[in-house]
């Protein structure tokens, strides 16, 4: 149940911010489809950061006396260096479809095209490699909060809550789900959130009423950039053992996904990540989860074929969205580039 | 329900400022420094050089996955850059188009650009290459090639060189259980149509069972293909292997380039142990118990100096439809020595069980199997 749990959040996380991500730019009234793009682009500055980082003794020296703290630093500084960088790749996508006017759509898929071979560019110059990972170590030595991080004994029982949120875990996980409790209440509960919201629904409403629309939408998209960039690398750090390669599996269209599975709502989106995420763990570790401790892996003994499993997280979303789409509701005035000369 | 839900969040955030909390600590996790004294030679050799005239002599294509995955392919391109400095000749490595997609005709192109660079010999590293392979050796007959983890084609100018990775496989495995390992895990690359790759696995199956039969004990071994076509990491093999450990699986044989970092990432995650392939990999995380090598450079560097001249090079591929086998007998295959780990076994039984094999008292069945059926002592689990 631990392993199930941890996994489950390891996936659901990454996709949870950044469907989140998702939210802020829709909501302000501009479709991001480049979420898979910036999560590409973020993973790489993310990685790459720690990549140059190791190069200091103060880092290497950390991980080999186990200062846990200078480690959590850099994966700290790592997380805020993808978001800032995340932040900047998507001010192309606003500058086109704001500024310029242009089909966001297309803008979008422009970046997700772009992101890749951009990416996979600088790792060849870079390090005249296909992938580019941390230079020595790997991520669960250097990052990982375990029992021993904390200088508790490994054979001590910490519980059943002790042992699935405080062992084997990254910090990067519960600073994503920090910060996507306090955006979704920033989104909801704050005048900034409100004008945001009023962006995406009727701009020239809220313009007559004296918000910036354009800002509120540089706004939107560039914490929506920002947070798939940082998404982009915790999933890099968690699931991929810090490396990057110009791929995440798909995620940031899973994410969208998700987002409209979960119908443009913070909470909606959180189950709907964990649903998801717990589905794609079955998928990858079926045969090894033992659901009650008892020692039967009950899914392993069914015999039903792996295929089935692996294709599990795809067939359930899709058999929610088809329940679900009826009732979902998108922002009314996404995609539609503002021009304040039309009412 | 969305009470719930912001309960479990709100808890969850609760938690992790606990978890920031305490810091009064100064747990030491594994030495990774010890291992950085030794560093390899090759390492100090560039991966690319510049020829003044613009020619390329010894050229070498990769195989899926990247140069440096620190496995085959850049073992088998640290003999190329070894024999190339110390021969002083020039040297340059492709890499077929498409990555772990690559066709059929990538791989030639790359062999064709390597030929039309001036390339007198062209290693190929995999056996994925065979078709270009025989299209290229059969258009440039004055380019020699060598065919690394391959066969003889009938043709006088290429090499085929394999080797009998169920002898290391076996060592490896007998090398596990001898420690006291009894839960082990085999995962492999090539979804099974890897020749090496089964042979490697069918002769850890063998070792764990000679092993369990002297000590009397019974292992239990997880067997999977899954996720290793490509031999890349990726997080979904990443899960399985973390699985496998949560569930007692002690140590597994990552057999496959880079899948290797995704098994160690779950080791270390899991406090697991790891067998390396191909080339000894306990430079890379100190989960690794051993590694089951086999001397993919030091082939290369043999088969670049027999090319110098066309009387060793006939001498050395002997009748072009003779595949050259390299194992225990030319000092091919084995544990690395210099970084021993295991407590239950010591280098010099390692080094008679060796010799047995090297004299052939002691044969190893190098069937290629994908799914090892259980013996005796082995219970073997195929996940698929």
């Amino acid at each position: 149940m631990t392993f199930l749990i941890q996994q489950t959040l390891l996936y659901a996380v990454p996709l949870m911010i950044v469907a989140l991500a998702g939210v802020f730019a829709e909501r302000s009234g501009i479709i991001n489809l480049a979420l898979e793009g910036i999560m590409i682009f973020g993973a790489f500055i993310g990685v790459y950061f720690v990549h140059a980082m190791q190069a200091y003794d103060v880092f290497t020296s950390a991980a080999r006396s186990g200062d846990w703290l200078t480690l959590q630093g850099l994966e700290l500084m790592a997380m805020l260096a993808s978001a800032i960088m995340g932040a900047v790749f998507s001010l192309l996508l606003s500058f086109a479809s704001i500024n310029l006017r242009a089909d966001q759509t297309i803008g979008g898929t422009a970046l997700n095209l772009l992101a890749p071979a951009l990416v996979l560019f600088l790792i060849r110059v870079l390090v005249n490699q296909n992938t580019l990972m941390m230079s020595t170590g790997d991520a669960a030595s250097w990052f990982m909060l375990k029992k021993s991080t904390f200088g508790i004994d490994k054979s001590t029982d910490l519980g059943f809550l002790g042992e699935t949120f405080l062992n084997k875990v990254y910090l990067a996980t519960y600073i994503c789900i920090l910060i996507f409790v306090v955006l979704s209440v920033i989104l909801y509960k704050t005048r900034f959130g409100l004008r945001l919201r009023s962006c995406g629904e009727n701009p020239q409403a809220a313009d007559s009423l004296g918000i910036n629309v354009y800002k509120m939408r540089y706004a939107g998209t560039t914490i929506s950039g920002a947070l798939a960039g940082m998404g982009g690398f915790v999933y890099a750090l968690t699931t991929a053992n810090c490396t990057a390669n110009g791929d995440v599996a798909g995620f940031g269209f899973l994410a969208l996904a998700v987002m409209i599975f979960g119908n443009w709502k913070p909470l909606n989106i959180a189950g709907a990540s964990l649903l998801f995420g717990l589905f794609k763990c079955i998928a990858a570790a079926y045969s090894s989860i033992d659901i009650n401790g008892d020692g039967v892996y009950l899914l392993a003994e069914l015999g039903i074929s792996s295929h089935l499993y692996r294709m599990l997280p795809y067939l359930v979303t899709l058999a929610v969205l088809a329940f679900t789409s009826k009732k979902s509701r998108a922002p009314k005035a996404e995609g539609i580039p503002y021009d304040k000369g039309s009412r | 329900m969305k009470k719930i839900l912001a309960l479990l969040l709100a808890l969850v955030m609760v938690l992790s400022l606990a978890a920031c909390g305490s810091s009064d600590t100064t747990s030491t996790t594994a030495a990774a420094g010890e291992t950085e004294a030794a560093a390899q030679s090759a390492d100090d050799i560039a991966d690319e050089m510049t020829s003044s005239d613009g020619k390329y002599q010894i050229a070498f294509v990769t195989d899926v996955g990247s140069l440096k995955d620190k496995s085959f392919n850049q073992g088998t391109y640290d003999g190329v850059k070894l024999y190339a400095a110390a021969a002083g000749k020039s040297y340059k490595y492709y890499q077929p188009a498409n990555g772990n997609e690559a066709t059929d005709d990538d791989r030639y192109n790359a062999m064709k650009l390597a030929a039309d660079n001036g390339a007198e010999v062209i290693v190929c590293a995999g056996f994925l290459q065979a078709t270009a392979l025989q299209k290229a050796a059969e258009e440039f007959t004055d380019v020699k090639f060598v065919f690394i983890d391959g066969w003889a084609m009938g043709l006088p100018n290429v090499a085929g060189i394999c080797f009998q990775e169920e002898q290391c496989g076996y060592l490896a495995g007998y090398a596990a259980v001898m420690d006291g390992y009894t839960k082990l895990g085999f995962s492999g690359g090539g979804g099974g149509t890897n020749a090496a790759c089964n042979r490697y696995g069918y002769g850890f199956v063998q070792g764990a069972d000679a092993a369990a039969k002297e000590l009397g004990v019974q292992v239990e071994m997880n067997y999977s293909w899954l996720y290793g076509s490509s031999f890349s990491a990726s997080n979904e093999l990443q899960t399985m292997a973390a699985g496998w450990y949560q569930n007692g699986t002690e140590v597994i044989f990552a057999c496959g380039g880079s899948m290797f970092q995704s098994i160690s990432a779950a080791a270390s995650a899991e406090d697991g142990k790891v067998i390396g392939v191909d080339v000894d990999q306990s430079f890379e995380s100190p989960a690794v118990i051993t590694s089951a090598m086999k001397g993919i450079g030091e082939a290369a560097q043999q088969a670049l100096v027999a090319a110098e001249s066309e009387d060793t090079w006939t001498a050395f591929i002997g009748d072009a439809n003779t595949t050259v086998t390299l194992g225990a007998a030319d000092g091919a295959v084995g544990l690395p020595t210099a970084t021993w780990s295991l407590e239950g076994w010591t280098v010099e039984d390692y080094e008679a069980m060796l010799a047995q094999i090297a004299d052939g008292t002691l044969t190893v069945d190098n069937a290629d199997v994908a799914e090892p059926a259980s013996t005796d002592n082995v219970t073997v689990n195929i996940i698929k």
